[in-house]
């Protein structure tokens, strides 16, 4: 009985952690609004179109890792992500932008002339 | 005797355990199942979508801008951002304008102004759709 009980508690509680992070990616949706080149930065703003918050902790321009604040948006939600980058005037960037869950967004940027 | 009764309800006590343990996983599991239909709604929904800038003009009574959007697609388009990008400003406003199925509607704004040059018009759905328009 006690055998019984512990194995099915540990059963419950493995689909329970596996399943609730699974329903948190699953929810997750956001899209980029705009795109802004200005000096030394590249302003990205972003709406959390999805079912659950979510919290943007990556950004690689052309590949690479850039420096940021990490950005926190709950549902139906907005707001401007700011990236560190010395971007040059009419260049296509490859921007990717990550939350801490996994879900990314990708797409090309051409910077301003 | 007395010691086969007492098996006995230990056996029917572990059978008790594990059908409701399976029945809490299961009912875990089917939430998720019915969270991913949920999902894919969304998504569904936000391919129906498609919503189009027709018009970007000066208003001429009134200081301002009107905005004419048409809805293109199935479902009802909520509209809830607006751009107004020139080469040295991105300007949002938040916009709340429901567009129906098949429906073209104006949107006048008084506190927006067009800028003199180059500039598009952006405006962002609710589902995370985005119309643009350049003038």
């Amino acid at each position: 009985m006690v055998i019984a009980v512990a194995a099915m508690s540990i059963a419950i509680t493995a689909t329970y952690v596996i399943t609730d992070n699974l329903h948190d990616t699953m929810g997750e949706r956001f899209i980029v609004e705009d795109v802004w080149f200005t000096t030394g930065k590249i302003s990205i703003y972003l709406r959390n179109v999805g079912k659950v918050s979510l919290k943007i902790v990556a950004v690689y321009v052309d590949h690479t890792p850039r420096s940021l604040t990490p950005l926190r948006l709950e549902e139906n939600k907005h707001g401007w992500l700011n990236v560190t980058y010395s971007w040059s005037p009419n260049s296509v960037y490859h921007i990717n932008i990550v939350t801490i869950r996994g879900t990314k967004v990708v797409d090309y940027y051409e910077s301003p002339s | 005797m007395n010691l086969r009764l007492k098996q006995d309800r230990r056996g029917v006590s572990n059978i008790i355990v594990v059908v409701l343990s399976l029945v809490i996983v299961v009912a875990i599991i089917a939430n998720i199942v019915l969270w991913g239909y949920e999902m894919n709604q969304l998504d569904w929904e936000k391919m129906k979508e498609d919503i189009i800038i027709t018009n970007v003009e000066r208003g001429t009574e009134i200081n301002g801008t009107s905005f004419t959007f048409k809805n293109e697609g199935a479902l009802t388009s909520h509209l809830v951002s607006l751009w107004i990008i020139n080469s040295t400003n991105h300007q949002r406003y938040d916009i709340n304008v429901f567009v129906n199925s098949a429906e073209t509607i104006t949107y006048l704004r008084a506190d927006i102004s067009l800028p003199d040059d180059q500039y598009t018009v952006k405006v962002v759905t609710e589902r995370g759709n985005i119309a643009v328009c350049s003038g």
